[in-house]
Order: C-alpha cells, then structure tokens, then sequence
C-alpha cells in the first residue's frame, strides 16, 4: 500500500506538472483540490482520470465515485485496490 | 489620441523592456527560455507550469509592463482594461502537443486540450489581473500595425481607457513576442500611429 501511495504521488505530479513539488511533499491525507492541501483545479480531476486509466486500467464512469475517491492520496490509493480486486 | 506607454519583447535570445534589455537565454541551462526567464526574474505563479508557451510568453511580458508601468492595475476600473493580442501561427504549438498525446501517448490530455484555443492567454491575464473589459484574438498573416492602431480606437471608442496588445509569434522553433500597452491618457509615451508602432515593433 505505501509503494502504491509513492507510485500515485509521483505520477501525479508528472501527469500535473506540479513543479517543484517532490513526493515527500505530499502528505499521504491532505486534501487534493484544498488550496491548503494541492491546490488542484478542474482540469487536474480531468488529467487524475486520465492517469488512473493509463497507469491502472480503471474507468471512472460515476463522477460521485471519483469525487469520493480523489479526496487524498489514501482514498486514491483505497480507490484503486478496491476497483482492481 | 492615444499613447504608447510600455513595451515589451521576447525573442528566442533575449528579453527587451521599453528597449531596455533584462535578460538573456542561457545556452547552457537544461531549463526552457520561458522558464529561465519566469525564475531569474522572480515571479511566483505555480499555475505558470502548467500553462502552454502562448500564455507563459504572454503571462512573463504583461507581468514586467506591469512592473514598468506600477500604477496599472490601480490606475484604471476591472473593465477599462482591454486585451487585444493576434498571432499567425494560432496555436499550433499546443495543438501538435494535443494531437500526439492521443496518436502516440494512447489518452488524450485534458490539460492540453484546454490550450488548443489562442485566446485562452487573454484568459490567463485577465484571471490573473480581474480584467473584465473587452478582448478579442486574431490570427494574421504577419503582424499589422493598422490593425492594432484601428482596433485599440475601436476599443476606447467603446469605453477603454487602456488596451494591452501583443503579437504572439511563438511555433515549435521561433518565438517574436511583442507587447505593448496603449494609454488614453499617457502623453509621456508615444503617440499610437502605424509608423511609431512599427518602429518600436522591429519586426
């Protein structure tokens, strides 16, 4: 589960050129789309759509579903491993 | 009659301010010219990352006419302001981008389709400032003067006091960006007539 949260944080900020922000700068419960957490915009939720369908095969069909699980990185993580199974 | 009280170019080696050079590429930096420029002159906008060359070279020359110009954003109401910029190369840059994340990359991206529109620079600068005047993106085949003289008039003659323009010549190999704010009230600046404004434009 750590390993996933690495993967997730790092592709997150290629995916979103999140310039100057490293992996360790993202604290695994801080709020994505708070402007005291990430700071992330509409278009970002579009790119972590992407990105969860590029890097891990899932489609997120259900926009409550994505807006659930695109809170943090531990429910993008909890996401994941409940949509693979 | 209006006045030229700014100006601003970037080319592929320098940054020029009211004539004035400010900067130089570095030749030898593993980062872009836009962000050599973007660090070495301090600005602090991380949206600035994610934005496509249009709007960075757009977002870096209308932030140091503000720095030349300090009393612009106080000195006029949110809707006096009017943006005009053209280019002749439209977007291209960010469409070729758009178009190989879903040729060769497998997903289109959604943060690049967002900049497969020229005007989305003026966007930028007016979320940037609160600007809610007029504005208006045309593609030319080169830069014209007359154009820029005729529709700043338009403009003020529809409630303008001021008008920031700029000539976004930027492709995959060249970039010739000029911008330049136009003043009602601003009789230290150059008188805005076709002729001065090819002077100053250089192209």
């Amino acid at each position: 589960m750590d390993n996933l949260k690495e993967e997730l944080k790092n592709q997150i900020i290629e995916q979103l050129n999140l310039e100057d922000i490293k992996a360790a700068d993202i604290a695994d419960d801080a709020l994505l789309f708070n402007d005291q957490g990430l700071g992330l915009d509409s278009i970002d939720a579009l790119e972590l759509i992407v990105l969860l369908e590029k890097y891990y095969g899932i489609q997120v069909t259900n926009p409550d579903e994505g807006k659930e699980a695109f809170l943090s990185i531990n429910t993008m993580a909890d996401y994941i491993i409940k949509r693979k199974g | 009659m209006s006045f030229i009280t700014s100006y601003c170019h970037l080319d592929n080696e320098s940054c020029r301010v009211n004539g004035q050079e400010i900067a130089s590429r570095d030749s030898e930096s593993t980062e872009n010219w836009l962000r050599q420029l973007y660090k070495s002159q301090d600005f602090v906008y991380p949206k600035f990352y994610k934005m496509d060359s249009l709007s960075q070279a757009g977002f870096i020359a209308s932030e140091l006419i503000k720095r030349a110009q300090p009393n612009l954003v106080s000195n006029y109401a949110d809707d006096k302001i009017a943006l005009l910029f053209g280019n002749q190369y439209s977007s291209v840059d960010s469409d070729i981008r758009f178009k190989k994340s879903y040729q060769e990359q497998g997903t289109p991206s959604p943060a690049l389709f967002v900049y497969t529109l020229p005007n989305i620079v003026l966007g930028e600068i007016a979320i940037l400032n609160k600007w809610y005047g007029e504005n208006l993106f045309v593609v030319l085949p080169k830069f014209t003067a007359d154009f820029f003289v005729n529709y700043v008039q338009i403009f003020i003659s529809q409630g303008s006091d001021a008008v920031l323009c700029g000539w976004l010549g930027i492709s995959s190999e060249q970039m010739n960006v000029f911008l330049f704010l136009v003043e009602k009230q601003g009789e230290a600046g150059m008188e805005l007539t076709a002729e001065n404004l090819e002077k100053i434009a250089g192209f």
